[in-house]
């Protein structure tokens, strides 16, 4: 799995790499029932310390996205709609807050910025982008 | 088992009547990287050295792997690898008699790690040591520090003087290490992207105190550059929480210790003003924090 990873950034890493995973599965590049590198294959293959995967593994399980089979290792979960809607839109808030303010500087409308959403729906997820609740 | 591999309790160190530790606590648990950070000057190097068992607090107690360094025995130095910042290698031997020689002082010495770090480190070992390069001569001292297999190994600025290739090597060593098991990993340094690479724990060493010892993503999501701006009238005083606070054409610059996501915004409440949140890598961080 290519993994791009900035150590530097003021993001933590942990963060990058599970914003990156959650990217994939979301997208379908990683499928339900897929299953995801080991701890220990993914920390010698990123070149970082194991216990941010672990981290970022157990991040996964508890939003539901994965599933860990003892003895068998990490599974991409069959159904992903664990956690309640107030939830999920809780977990969202803060990154829109951040959009929608980034917006604001650059003095895009909120038509504009609801397109440009529209947009990467259409390319991360096109089965589903058609206006579901 | 013990959960800590190393543990400082109010140390105090001075030299002559200069305070270089002023009652200093540190934990380390055990199979962590812990990179530790401080300027020049601030008390790594004699920390180090107080863990490897090369000098005695004045007042304190320290222990690591459960003992007291002063009192290691030959059996407890086993577990421990110690690289020194200025280390002295004997410069007319060669690098192969130098390692074979170290090899027969350490039961537990690994000679399939050593060969393996040897080719990894692409070090020349049938020349003399005083023929090195500093990286070169600086990865001896790593092969040395490492080979025994101990389980805590201390390693003052072992990346100073290597080139950004050798550096890589050393660092992806240092996490196979650790993945191979319960190893601890104990490292001064002033490269903060390498600490970022590997560390998951970083302390910052500031007027003989620790400032911060916290892991580095809870570092990276609690230390915040936030700009206040829009007050109804003149800029607030620092608050408690801020390391750094700048005023500026009616704008407030801070770098804040958050103790919850949401203070900024209850902050900007209080004042009337807006806000933004800046991330901040470890460079800006420390530089803060050090500064101060």
């Amino acid at each position: 799995m290519f993994i791009a990873l900035h150590p530097s950034s003021g993001v933590p890493l942990y963060l990058q790499l599970l914003n990156q995973l959650k990217e994939r599965i979301a997208s379908g590049q990683v499928k339900p029932g897929e299953q995801l590198p080991s701890v220990r294959e993914l920390s010698a293959d990123l070149k970082i310390n194991p216990l941010t995967v672990a981290k970022v593994y157990q991040i996964l399980e508890r939003e539901g996205l994965v599933e860990t089979r003892r003895g068998m290792g990490t599974f991409v979960a069959q159904k992903v709609d664990t956690l309640p809607v107030a939830a999920r839109r809780q977990a969202l808030d803060p990154v829109v807050r951040q959009l929608v303010a980034e917006a604001i500087h650059l003095r895009l409308s909120e038509a504009e910025v609801v397109e440009l959403i529209a947009r990467h729906f259409q390319q991360l997820n096109p089965r589903n982008s058609s206006n579901e609740p | 088992m013990n959960e800590n591999a190393i543990t400082i309790r109010d140390v105090t160190r001075s030299y002559g009547k200069t305070p270089v530790l002023d009652r200093l606590d540190l934990t380390v648990k055990a199979g962590s990287i812990y990179g530790f950070l401080g300027r020049n000057g601030s008390g790594k190097t004699t920390t180090i050295k107080l863990l490897a068992g090369l000098g005695r607090p004045e007042t304190g107690e320290i222990s690591v792997l459960g003992r007291d360094p002063w009192a290691f025995t030959a059996e407890d130095r086993q577990g421990v690898g110690y690289l020194s910042e200025k280390q002295n290698l004997p410069p007319l031997m060669k690098v192969k008699s130098l390692l074979d020689f170290c090899s027969r002082l350490y039961p537990q010495w690994d000679r399939e790690l050593c060969e393996g770090l040897i080719a990894r480190f692409q070090v020349p070992v049938n020349k003399r040591v005083s023929a090195l390069s500093m990286g070169n001569q600086r990865l001896v001292g790593v092969i040395l520090a490492l080979a025994p297999r101990p389980a805590v190994v201390l390693l003052d600025e072992p990346a100073a003087n290597l080139d950004p290739v050798a550096r890589r090597e050393f660092l992806d060593e240092i996490l196979d290490l650790i993945r191979d098991g319960d190893r601890t990993v104990f490292f001064s340094t002033h490269i903060l992207s390498d600490v970022e690479r590997v560390a998951d724990e970083v302390g910052i060493l500031a007027q003989g105190k620790l400032r911060v010892s916290e892991s580095l993503d809870s570092l990276k999501e609690t230390v915040k550059r936030v700009r206040f701006f829009g007050f109804p009238g003149n800029a607030p005083e620092r608050p408690p929480q801020a390391f750094g606070w700048r005023v500026r054409d009616g704008e407030a610059l801070g770098t804040l210790k958050l103790a919850h996501p949401g203070e900024p915004a209850a902050l900007a409440a209080n004042w009337k003003c807006q806000y933004e949140i800046i991330d901040l890598s470890l460079e800006d961080i420390f530089v803060d924090i050090a500064r101060n």
